[in-house]
């Protein structure tokens, strides 16, 4: 079960229109590809997808399955939205909820484990040394945990967990969510292994009895008070974590360099190519002027400027004398002749016209990024500083003075 | 117009050998033969085929067709699959002669008549899957209609010095061909046949049937058809190349590079089928190195990029390392070029390994033609077959054939002459 449905304000405005598992990521992907991938390398074909924030990006990006190979016989993927019914007819009041609103969806299929997992986080992970660690330890639930530093380790959940198991895992002693002074700091991944019984008794009593649904919050202090079974299974990779839009800008950054910590082609990541007809774009095109340096570029883009330390995903263009640096462009945007972008993250449907100034240009490189929300065009000359915000679709009127470091335009 | 359109039956003939296209077309038929970074050449007739809105499709297959079949998978790629389209695979059959393999267009025609009276038709369009090009076939069709033709031919308009290699029509000032030229060394006309053709359809039964011996449309039975019937020309004037020479095939591949050659895959709606690669189809994107240097060049997903490309084409997952040089080239997908490594003028199969500080395309020698096949190689274009290694340090000159799969220890030494071959 993939909780995929979570609107997270952190992302700003690229999460305005789509749910945070739905934000593009890698240069052609999205976010959800990173756990889809692992189900699929993990050898897990039944999924579920719990979706109910703008669900449009994201049931157009799963399509059939057909890309993680969960379309088959014996195999599927189904995206499961809030929906009435005999019993309940609520939107899912917390992640947990979302699962509870399904159970007939789990208990259909005789599970011997149930699989829980965010769809917002990029890493690499073998799903199923987990399962046969929760297997072997006969756990009511298993929680993949990732030490954090201490002083991060408020914004999580996080576990106390002995060494039972050295390196893979150990029990849990104790847990807390969100504690604003942490003892411990194996941060929870949101991933869980449930035994079936387990969890469809905890969800009934959670919704009869509580009056907040989530995970994290609810039901592991239900089932650590509980004193259940609860292990720990110690995961010490890269784990890419985007609560703020500078996660987001360095977790893609994190593609990059001489040694990148996400390794795609090794991770073997998968994404939907129907999914704006990514597989029809012709090579990159690569002009006479150009300059390409340490960045990733897809298909279908077309560079006569300078390109450094930046993502372009698919069908980007950047014209001649344009410069972009430490950026991330989404989709079929264009950059016009002459303009100059430095740390700025542009959403999909958008323009920059020749000249236009993003970012900061000083001595110093930009601290922070500036985001543009999807369906602007900035007219020739815009002037935008770091640090800035445009919600979506603004008027060109709305861009006529310069717009200084800091500044919201919306 | 849609429902008219259906009315006509493609069939495309894939059988072609291709051989000049020399050990590009040793495991795969010509056009299975990768083109331009992501497509293979038979992506362009069959995309056309698409994009004009026709449905019903039989791929004429002979010469090692087991690429192209993998590659044409369903036909989904294409559109070509789902209730009322479909694309059928037709390889030469037995019949109640033992030798019934194809032995020209019009015999492969002529032992597929089962499939076209089972796909009852109007008119059958016959194409070839050799060329590069971008062409409306409903406009065609139109024209033939209003024409009232029995048979309309693609013709494009190409310098007289060409002349040579093409079937040559002569029309009066309605496009009616009045007299036709195979291969003429004195062409009285700069009407090339593109080997497309519009039938009606019982034209063509008939046309088939009472020359029962001719097997090839060209030579034998639009000559014919000239003299008797009403044959017309539909004149093209767009990008069209037959890619059917090494020079032709890396020219063409160098035009994707050149923004006013006319050759522009994906505003033409080109489509190619990812998934018969495998892991193609889920290539990162290309990523560069801080000291890569690339310009004017067409690079792949999956590519990665640490050294020097210019005027070159990549297939995906290609691999330039430190160092090293790739120019004037075509690098079909997962090669790996070593650091120092220098690859100039060159054609790489896929999976080829470029050893460290080895060059591909070495000295001068443009001029010494390929020793075994002066035909195929004579302009400096070295060739370097699927899976081949080129051992560290070697130097391979000019107009040089090295054979697939071959490893160091089939090279003599480690420089190989302009012109020779391994």
């Amino acid at each position: 079960m993939v909780l995929a449905g979570g609107r997270v304000d952190e992302l700003n405005v690229l999460t305005y229109y789509r749910p945070k598992s739905a934000v593009p990521f890698g240069g052609f992907a999205r976010v959800i590809d990173f756990p889809l991938s692992n189900l699929l390398h993990s050898g897990l074909e039944k999924v579920a997808i719990l979706s109910q924030f703008r669900s449009f990006s994201l049931i157009n990006h799963i399509g059939s399955g057909a890309a993680w190979d969960m379309l088959g016989r014996y195999r599927g993927i189904s995206i499961l939205p809030p929906s009435t019914g005999h019993e309940s007819s609520n939107w899912y009041r917390g992640s947990a909820d979302s699962v509870y609103q399904n159970l007939d969806f789990v208990r259909y299929h005789t599970p011997e484990v149930v699989f829980i997992l965010s769809g917002d986080h990029v890493y690499n992970m073998n799903y199923q040394a987990m399962i046969d660690y929760h297997k072997d330890k006969d756990a009511d639930l298993t929680i993949a945990c990732l030490q954090v530093p201490m002083d991060r380790a408020h914004r999580f959940g996080v576990a106390q967990l002995d060494d039972e198991d050295g390196a893979v895992g150990g029990r849990v002693l104790a847990y807390e969510e969100k504690p604003p002074t942490p003892q411990f700091n194996w941060a929870s991944m949101t991933i869980f292994c449930f035994k079936p019984q387990v969890l469809y008794k905890v969800l009934a009593a959670n919704a009869r009895e509580d009056s907040s649904f989530e995970f994290g919050r609810d039901i592991i202090p239900r089932l650590m008070a509980e004193s259940k079974r609860i292990y720990g299974y110690k995961f010490n990779d890269y784990w890419g974590y985007s609560r703020t839009i500078e996660e987001y800008w360095q977790a893609n950054m994190d593609l990059l360099g001489p040694v990148p910590l996400i390794d795609l082609e090794t991770w073997g990541l998968r994404t939907n190519l129907e999914h704006r007809g990514i597989r029809d774009y012709e090579p990159l095109k690569i002009g006479g002027a150009a300059s390409i340096s340490d960045s990733l570029i897809y298909n279908g883009c077309v560079v006569d400027g300078t390109v450094e330390h930046s993502i372009l995903f698919p069908g980007v263009k950047v014209k001649k004398g344009a410069v972009v640096r430490d950026s991330i462009i989404f989709f079929n945007n264009q950059v016009g002749e002459g303009a100059r972008l430095e740390k700025v993250i542009i959403d999909v449907n958008s323009s920059v016209g020749p000249g236009c100034q993003l970012g900061s240009f000083g001595p110093l490189p930009a601290k922070l990024a500036t985001v543009l929300g999807w369906n602007n065009h900035l007219p020739a000359g815009t002037v935008i500083g770091e640090d800035c915000t445009v919600y979506p679709g603004q008027a060109a009127e709305k861009f006529a003075g310069e717009i200084k470091n800091g500044e919201v335009v919306r | 117009m849609r429902g008219q359109i259906n009315n006509t039956l493609v069939l495309l003939l894939a059988g072609g050998v291709g051989s000049r296209l020399n050990i590009l077309v040793q495991d795969r038929a010509k056009p299975a033969v990768p083109f331009g970074g992501l497509y293979r050449i038979i992506d362009f007739s069959l995309s056309n085929v698409m994009n004009s809105g026709l449905s019903h499709i039989g791929v004429l297959t002979q010469y090692k067709p087991l690429s192209l079949m993998n590659h044409l998978g369903t036909g989904d790629a294409w559109d070509f699959s789902g209730r009322t389209r479909g694309v059928k695979i037709l390889p030469p059959r037995t019949g109640s002669k033992d030798s019934d393999w194809y032995k020209g267009t019009a015999d492969a025609v002529r032992r597929n008549i089962d499939f076209i009276k089972a796909h009852p038709s109007k008119e059958v369009l016959i194409l070839s899957g050799d060329h590069i090009y971008h062409m409306d076939f409903a406009e065609m069709l139109a024209v033939h209609r209003r024409k009232k033709a029995d048979l309309t031919i693609g013709m494009m308009v190409v310098p007289k010095e060409q002349m040579y290699q093409f079937g040559a029509g002569i029309t009066d000032a309605d496009d009616r061909i009045v007299d036709w030229e195979e291969k003429p060394k004195n062409p009285r006309s700069n009407l090339a046949s593109m080997g497309i053709y519009v039938f009606d359809t019982e034209y063509m039964l008939g046309l088939l049937e009472e020359e029962r011996q001719e097997v090839d449309f060209g030579m034998h039975l639009i000559p014919k058809a000239i003299r008797r019937d009403r044959v017309y020309a539909y004149p093209f004037n767009g990008y069209w190349r037959d890619v059917g020479t090494i020079q032709a095939y890396w020219q063409a591949n160098m035009d994707m590079l050149d923004p006013e050659s006319g050759i522009l895959p994906q505003d033409w709606g080109i489509r190619s089928n990812p998934y018969a690669e495998g892991r193609a189809a889920d290539r990162a994107p290309a990523r560069f190195a801080k000291d890569a240097r690339v310009k004017n060049s067409v690079i792949s997903a999956g590519c990665l990029i640490e050294g020097e490309v210019e005027n070159s084409v990549l297939s995906p997952g290609v691999v330039v390392k430190r160092g090293a040089m790739v120019r004037d080239s075509v690098i079909i997908g997962d090669c790996r070029i070593a650091e120092e490594a220098v690859v100039d003028l060159a054609i790489l199969d896929k999976l080829v390994n470029v050893g460290r500080g080895a060059v591909v395309g070495c000295g001068a020698g443009e001029n010494i033609a390929n020793r075994e096949y002066p035909t195929h190689l004579y302009t400096g274009i070295t060739l370097i077959g699927k899976g081949a290694e080129i051992p560290a340090q070697a130097c391979i000159g000019r107009n040089c054939i090295v054979s697939p799969f071959k490893k160091a220890d089939d090279f003599p030494s480690l420089k190989l002459e302009a012109g020779s071959s391994i």
